[in-house]
């Protein structure tokens, strides 16, 4: 399945050719979780990354189907 | 360390040894301390017994990093109860090198009558006339004292908003290139300085540390762990410095949680434009800063420079809760105008968050359409001139709620609340509800619990727990001078121990982990206590009733934490 992705804070730094408003046009199985995706951008733990769902903070083994967009947030705390 | 007392009305400025009771205290520690063992609690906040006390950071001065923060502490006439509000710069480094532990003001100058507080670097303080700085805005004012006593001094200092004694009336702080950008802005303390008759603060900087330290070698150790801590945490060390705080706002509002059109709903379908990805975006193209230096010795930066499209300055710098304020909560979703209405907030000397609350009640009882970006700036004109209608918008939302009898006021103890709706994060709701200082995100933010998943913002369960976990590490942090931005570094392992070796090698204390908590609970229950003396009583401690009664889109929830678990939270 088609997804586009948008993502937020520094993680557009690691994508050249990423623009801000298209975001990124991804194909993915359609059996693929929130992991799966993460790991087919190549973002680890490090990247300290969270996925919205629905408004809520998506788990990694929930599934990605009937999606088509969402966004990859990094992990900020509140000033 | 020494205190610095300044009797306004007798118009006498001495400098004393910190008495015995206050030693080892800083910060929020210190101005709470000292306000409930000596401030009657039932003064009247804008008369000559209130004290206002300004007082770095127990590492303040210090060579540690982000220690530049200042707590400025008062009776609040805008809550009625206790305030602590702090704000970087460059003002608390220099006088924890100058080892002044607090300055005190007391009594008041006559009506009319304008002063400026001048200190050297030697420490010489004096009283100074002020008649010629009477209703100036801020960076008018900066620039003018910056150019008499010279570029390198900082400034803390109020704007026509605190000479009108507005509840909404911020104090100012210069930030390290001299711009009035950085604000004490919660609780009115810039109507406390105006009452006081003080326009001003003027510190040369540069003083040489006159406090040594008392393990200088223990000290350096810890030192540099944090700063290892800070550049490898990816919040500290990536997104602030490339974002700031406005990467916050995507998040808050992907979770539902963004207070809209006056709190409304709880998703702007403009965040986009006006997101901390777009603003670094335009930033950029502009040439302007998405990395700036707000506060002395800061290596976090997580400042910017908003320049307009011809590359000329307009206003620094741009965080998340201004975006939101006068953004979000208005319907407003261009950042030109938000910059614009962020400048003003810093210029007129008010806080943006109130202001921009107090602009959003205001269009949420029809005064004005929300999405205005025009009105809203009219609005902030108005508030500058002093105009009966001026005077109510600044005196905050529940000012601006009674004008127009329109109950949805987000408010609690007459402080409006942040830039989470307490139904899409509950647990801000119960920092915003039970916090002595009135609605306030600093006192306790949960949004890093809520994006590590480690807590579901929806759910009344855990909430209480974390917010009084939250209250207590807020309260304990804001005594040492530390940024709370940099804040989340410490996590990393070891780190927080370093930063308590930093306070037992600056003060020759054996604290622990423990000993670094009950600061906090020590603080809290100091503010709690004074709070009740000035008749604050549980009822001021809830929400505003529209947040139990009228749900919030997308999650249609409304706050649902008990009001007993709410009066539970700080029995300790
Ligand atoms: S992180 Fe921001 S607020 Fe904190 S010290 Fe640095 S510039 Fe100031």
């Amino acid at each position: 399945m088609k997804i586009r992705v948008k993502l937020r804070g520094t993680l557009p730094h690691k994508f050249p050719e990423y623009d801000h408003q298209q975001g990124l046009d991804i194909d993915i199985a359609d059996e693929a979780s929130v992991q799966d995706l993460l790991n087919h951008l190549q973002l680890t733990d490090s990247d300290k990354c969270a996925i919205a769902i629905d408004g809520r903070i998506a788990k990694a083994e929930q599934k990605l189907k009937g999606l088509t967009s969402v966004n990859i947030f990094q992990i900020a705390h509140g000033g | 360390m020494k205190f610095l007392k300044v009797d306004m009305s007798q118009k006498t400025v001495t400098l004393e040894d910190v008495k015995s009771d206050y030693a080892g205290l800083g910060g929020r520690g210190l101005t709470s301390t000292m306000i409930n063992a000596e401030v009657p609690a039932e003064c009247d906040p804008l008369g000559p017994d209130n004290k206002l006390i300004f007082a770095p950071g127990i590492l303040s001065g210090t060579s540690a990093v982000n220690t530049s923060r200042i707590s400025i502490g008062a009776k609040s006439p805008l809550t009625g109860g206790i305030k602590e509000s702090n704000v970087g710069g460059t003002v608390a480094t220099a006088l924890g090198r100058l080892g002044i532990a607090a300055i005190i003001v007391d009594g008041q100058a006559a009506a009319n009558e304008l002063f400026l507080l001048k200190i050297d670097r030697s420490g010489e303080a004096s009283l100074v006339p002020g008649d010629e700085y009477k209703g100036m805005r801020t960076y008018a004012l900066v620039e003018k004292l910056l150019s008499t006593y010279g570029e390198k001094n900082g400034v803390l200092c109020i704007g026509p908003a605190g000479e009108f004694q507005l509840g909404s009336a911020s104090i100012q702080a210069s930030d390290v290139d001299g711009r009035p950008c950085r604000a004490a802005g919660r609780g009115g303390m810039g109507a406390v300085m105006g009452a006081k008759g003080l326009k001003a603060i003027v510190v040369e900087l540069g003083a040489k540390n006159s406090e040594a330290l008392t393990d200088p070698e223990a000290f350096k150790t810890a030192s540099k762990a944090i700063v290892k801590a800070i550049k490898e945490n990816p919040f500290t060390g990536q997104i602030l410095p490339s974002a700031g705080t406005a990467a916050l706002l995507g998040m808050v509002n992907g979770l539902g949680a963004f207070p809209t059109r006056n709190a409304t709903a709880g998703q702007f379908e403009g965040a986009d434009n006006i997101s901390g990805e777009k603003l670094a975006e335009v930033i950029t193209e502009r040439g302007g800063k998405t990395t700036h230096v707000g506060c002395t010795q800061c290596i976090v930066k997580c400042s910017n420079e908003y320049v307009d499209k011809n590359g000329k300055f307009v206003t620094s710098s741009l965080e998340y809760e201004t975006l939101w304020s006068m953004g979000g909560m208005l319907g407003i979703d261009d950042l030109d105008a938000i910059a614009t209405l962020d400048f003003l907030a810093d210029d007129i000397g008010l806080d943006s968050i109130n202001a921009g609350v107090a602009l959003g009640v205001a269009m949420d009882a029809g005064h004005k359409k929300f999405g205005d970006s025009q009105a809203a700036i009219d609005m902030m004109e108005e508030i500058a001139k002093g105009s009966e209608f001026g005077k109510i918008l600044g005196n905050g939302p529940e000012a601006v709620g009674k004008h127009f009898n329109h109950h949805r006021v987000p408010a609690v103890k007459g402080q409006s609340i942040a830039a989470y709706d307490p139904r899409g994060m509950q647990g801000n709701g119960v920092t915003f509800a039970t916090s002595p200082m009135g609605a306030d995100h600093t006192a306790g933010n949960l949004v890093g619990e809520y994006l590590t998943g480690a807590l579901n913002p929806l759910e009344a369960e855990g909430q209480i727990e974390a917010s009084r976990n939250a209250q207590i590490a807020m309260a304990a942090l804001d005594c040492t001078g530390f940024c709370l931005l940099a804040e989340p570094a410490l996590a990393a392992p070891g780190a927080t121990e370093a930063f308590i070796e930093l306070l037992n090698a600056k003060l020759g204390t054996q604290m622990g982990i423990e000993d670094y908590t009950n600061m906090g609970i020590q603080t809290l229950k100091a503010e709690k206590e004074f709070n009740r003396k000035a008749g604050l009583t549980t009822k001021d401690d809830r929400l505003p009733k529209f947040f139990y009664e009228e749900a919030l889109s997308p999650h249609n929830k409304v706050f649902s934490i008990k009001d007993e678990d709410l009066d539970s939270i700080f029995d300790f």
